[in-house]
């Protein structure tokens, strides 16, 4: 028995569909229409990958650049202590060989080899020292060719992956590598909260509870609770607000819960009816809006 | 984006029409209504197509738009427009879609379908749409440890319910070459 055997079409069964006239006139009629300004931004948080580092590793502090084209121009190949990185002609081979070594050294080798990218060590859960968060797009990749991450498995440095990037994008990529936070320091995210349901306890479902609830869960764990709403849109967007404890009714249903430090829950509340009209999104400034 | 609105619109239709088409009419109840659906995740992709990623990225992105349209659509927003009147006659129309959904029909299609539905979509998304963890998790948001995570308590569950069915070996199913 094969699961893929449960649809009632594979995508093979439609090759040719879209040259069909029915197909073809929908694309029609769509383009006909006008193509109106939304009225609500998309939430914050738009392209943001993140890949699983390994332990740290160690290695010499020479650097060894090959260079390919122009003189002065970018590098096809790049090495330092902390990171190698090998131009294909696709994309970029990423063999990280040292996490926790200086965010500039990350720079360094991304810039030889024409790729200007910011790196930041950001605060992390015990669980996720040692990943590199990214590529985040602060301003929304729109460009030709694709940004994202890969990793490689198995892999003989402490983390490997292959990262596609075009190389004229001209806006800001940042990438975060992570480092133990302090006790009680605020965790830098991943990632958007999925409001379909994260949960930060194990051996408890958040999800559907009131905050009544979960809070006394998180006090019998002796730890604090911090609020989210989660405000939907009708585009399908969200946006998660901070709000203090008395913006939030206790009998109000929690959507996800996320750690926020060593010491506090977030929880993400569904704002009830009596939460009056969502606002506009107004997002804080992440760890990766901060000036480099 | 290099291309003007309507010729990068154009090439994103013709080269993802079929598998949104698809993703679509696996996991719409009726074929012919899954001509709204694909006609209101384009008109999407048509009012944002400066923020429709480039390369395939682009299918993943139309796939979280499908996601939410058709969640709308579950949830009782039934619009049947004129412009879809042509595509919903040919769906209905068509002998590849005729028979019933598997879930109808077979033991193994029924526990699927009374999954809980974030069950349901991580486990189509492999076996169906043959997303990676990575893509998965770009096109649902979520870091690809959560995808790891959420697939692997997906799989169990989707085990359990097989065997409580009376499936004896749920390991004989298969999933992207994988047993559960």
């Amino acid at each position: 028995m094969n699961l893929a055997d449960v649809a009632r079409v594979h995508d093979k069964d439609l090759a040719g569909e879209v040259a069909a006239p029915e197909a073809q006139g929908l694309m029609h009629a769509i383009m006909s229409e006008e193509r109106e300004q939304l009225t609500v931004a998309r939430p914050r948080r738009k392209v943001r990958r993140g890949l699983v580092l390994g332990l740290a590793a160690t290695a010499t502090a020479v650097a060894i650049a090959v260079g390919a084209g122009l003189p002065g121009g970018p590098a096809t190949s790049y090495a330092n202590a902390a990171v190698s990185i090998e131009k294909t002609d696709e994309y970029f081979s990423v063999n990280i060989t040292d996490p926790t070594a200086d965010r500039r050294r990350f720079e360094e080798a991304f810039r030889a080899v024409g790729l200007n990218v910011t790196v930041k060590v950001v605060p992390v859960a015990p669980s996720e020292v040692g990943k590199l968060i990214g590529p985040i797009v602060p301003d929304g990749f729109t460009w030709h060719g694709s940004i994202g991450t890969q990793s490689i498995e198995p892999c003989s440095s402490a983390f490997c992956a292959k990262v596609w990037m075009p190389a004229d994008f001209p806006g800001r990529v940042v990438f975060g590598v992570g480092r133990p936070a302090k006790p009680g320091e605020p965790y830098a995210d991943e990632a958007a909260v999925d409001p379909a349901g994260e949960e930060a306890l194990s051996g408890y479902v958040s999800r559907g509870k009131t905050v009544a609830d979960v809070r006394a869960e998180l006090r019998r764990r002796g730890l604090k609770t911090g609020y989210r709403l989660v405000w939907q849109y009708p585009d399908g967007g969200f946006f998660d607000e901070a709000v203090p404890a008395n913006r939030v009714k206790d009998h109000w249903t929690v959507a996800s819960t996320r750690p926020h430090s060593s010491d506090t829950v977030d929880l993400y509340v569904t704002p009830g009816k009596d939460a009056g009209p969502a606002p506009s999104p107004h997002p804080q400034p992440e760890w990766y809006d901060m000036p480099d | 984006m290099g291309a003007d609105p309507n010729s990068r619109f154009v090439e994103i239709y013709e080269t993802v029409y079929e598998p949104i088409l698809g993703y679509v009419l696996r996991r719409c109840p009726h074929p012919e209504d899954a001509a709204d659906v694909v006609a209101e995740t384009f008109t999407i992709a048509w009012r944002r197509i400066e923020e429709v990623p480039a390369g395939d990225e682009a299918r993943l992105w139309l796939y979280g738009v499908a996601r939410r349209v058709l969640a709308n659509h579950r949830r009782g927003e039934r619009r049947h427009e004129q412009r879809t009147a042509a595509l919903r006659e040919r769906l209905a129309a068509s002998p590849a879609l005729a028979r019933p959904p598997e879930d109808e029909i077979s033991q193994m299609g029924r526990v699927f379908r009374d999954l809980p539905d974030d069950d349901r979509e991580l486990l189509s998304l492999v076996a169906w749409e043959k997303l990676d963890h990575g893509q998965i998790s770009r096109m649902l948001g979520i870091s690809r440890n959560a995808v790891r995570i959420r697939l692997y308590r997906a799989r169990r569950r989707f085990a359990r319910s097989l065997a409580k069915a009376g499936i004896d070996h749920p390991r004989a199913v298969a999933l992207e070459g994988s047993s559960l």
